[in-house]
């Protein structure tokens, strides 16, 4: 990354202006008349200098050090021999002494070529990969085999994992390029667990849902709880654990006020309880002695229940919930099977 | 431009105001914008040319299209954390790093990295200046800013010729 074509040339035009007083050329002077005790040896006689004599600093003292004028060390290393993760042991900024390679980058007018890579301010600017290449990743592997245990074979597959670790737990972790590790994101935990897996009957599943509202997603059967409320993720942890285990026993309690449920508090029509049923068993329990009596019946036992009233029973159930063409068709012909059916009207008669 | 601005806002003053002439004395002063940009670009100094490093040759509206950023690290992307600490940290390196090398620093152009909790300083030195003075403020500047940072602190640091890395006269 030279200017000129000859770099050792000054530059024409360019000459640093040096504004030099008197008063330092005075000074330089009185400097080298100074007594220094190393040059003079103690039985020379001094001499007195009317006009002082410039000696040169260079004999007179140690050689100065300077940086060798060429160490390109990339003039020695041989690429496919040499030990690359040696040269290279992690990452750091570009050095074109240390990589082999020719490489360019950043151009003023775009039909020049592009900078070579010494003094190239872009290459030490951005990320570079030189100390992963695949050889290396292989050899740190290696290096780390040693400190590795091997996988369960028992769990071979997703389903066995499920089975044996039903509980998920999810946590993120947070690097940022700062000098701390703490990010107050890291703290929310959230577990997922499949409902599948812990003992619910009806009642504890209707009340699990909803002590659980929307975190229970039904399309996958998962129950997601996320807990962020306590400052560390222990707590958070701990707590969504305990929320866990708090929902499930306390969805298999059943309260001295739940028996008091009527009809008119249903969530959903269950067709074995209603009307429906009632008028279906009245008619199909009906017998010329109940003239002029109350037809309503109680519901049929579910030994009784034959396969057509259990369509007719979702049929209706389908009809209640949303009115359609369809649904009323399925009705009208599970009605008529039930009631005008060849077998109805046989067993009647 | 200015006036006419306040005199809207005159008008629209007496209009909406009920409440008497004090409505009057709201006013907002304005003075014209000069669009005088002059910040990163290098023009020939009196008396003599200057040399540009190809950080300087190029302006700041062709940043990130022909050079990148000198400070990289992740404060200011979304999620990011203490983005004004970072910066204030990275403008006290910058005059630390800039002083304790004598001002020797080529094109006054120090590179800011951050990785994790490393920092690294990488800029370039004239190869004239003595082994010994070099390892030395190297060894103190990553002493006393790893003790200020409370992180571990590099300096990366390539030696060049005394014309290099210029590239062009202005």
């Amino acid at each position: 990354m030279s200017l000129l074509s000859f770099p050792k040339m000054p530059l024409k035009g360019f000459k640093p202006v040096r504004v030099q007083l008197v008063f330092n050329h005075v000074a330089r002077l009185a400097s080298s008349k100074s007594y220094d005790p190393k040059s003079h040896d103690e039985s020379e006689f001094r001499q007195l200098e009317i006009r002082p004599v410039r000696r040169d600093r260079k004999t007179s003292s140690k050689a100065r050090m300077m940086m060798p004028r060429d160490y390109k060390r990339t003039n020695n290393i041989d690429p496919d021999k040499a030990d690359w993760k040696s040269i290279w042991p992690g990452p750091r900024s570009f050095d074109p002494n240390s990589i082999p390679i020719p490489v360019r980058q950043g151009r003023l007018k775009p039909y020049r070529r592009a900078f070579d890579k010494y003094a190239n301010m872009e290459l030490m600017k951005i990320p570079s990969f030189f100390h992963i290449p695949p050889t290396t990743i292989k050899a740190q592997c290696e290096a780390i085999k040693s400190f590795c245990t091997p996988f369960p074979n028992q769990l071979n597959s997703k389903e066995k994992c499920e089975e044996h670790f039903p509980l998920t737990v999810i946590t993120n972790d947070y690097l940022h390029s700062a000098p701390t590790i703490r990010d107050p994101l890291a703290r929310i935990v959230t577990i997922k667990l499949k409902l599948k897996n812990i003992p619910l009957d009806e009642h504890a599943r209707d009340k699990f849902m909803r002590l659980v509202r929307d975190r229970y997603d039904d399309k996958t059967d998962t129950l997601t709880i996320v807990t962020d409320r306590c400052p560390l993720r222990k707590q958070n942890y701990d707590y969504a654990q305990y929320l866990l285990t708090a929902c499930f026993f306390e969805s298999w309690t059943v309260e001295d006020w739940e028996s008091e449920k009527t009809e008119a508090d249903m969530e959903k029509y269950i067709w074995e309880n209603n009307i429906s049923a009632k008028a279906l068993a009245s008619i199909v329990k009906w017998s010329p002695d109940k003239l002029g009596k109350s037809i309503f019946h109680d519901t049929l036992p579910a030994d009784e229940l034959k396969p057509e009233h259990l369509v007719l029973g979702a049929a209706v159930k389908k009809v209640i919930e949303g009115e359609t063409e369809e649904g009323i068709e399925e009705y009208k012909k599970a009605a008529m099977e039930v009631l005008l059916s060849k077998k109805a009207v046989g067993l009647k008669a | 431009m200015a006036y006419n601005f306040s005199q809207n806002i005159w008008k629209n003053a007496l209009l909406s105001s009920n409440h008497g002439a004090w409505a009057l004395h709201r006013t907002i002063s304005t003075t014209p914008v000069r669009n005088r940009v002059s910040v990163g670009r290098y023009k020939p100094l009196e008396g003599r040319k200057q040399l540009l490093t190809y950080d300087q040759a190029i302006k700041p509206h062709e940043l990130a299209h022909k050079k990148s950023w000198n400070t990289w690290n992740t404060s200011t992307l979304e999620g990011g954390r203490r983005s004004q600490l970072t910066t204030i940290e990275d403008m006290f390196i910058r005059r630390f790093i800039h002083g304790a090398w004598f001002c020797h620093i080529k094109g006054q152009q120090i590179i800011i990295k951050r990785q994790h909790n490393i920092i690294r300083i990488a800029f370039c030195l004239p190869k004239k200046l003595p082994p010994q003075s070099v390892y030395f403020i190297t060894g103190f500047c990553e002493r006393l800013l790893s003790i200020w940072l409370h992180c571990p602190v590099k300096l990366e640091i390539q030696a060049v010729e005394n014309y290099e890395g210029y590239v062009k006269i202005v």
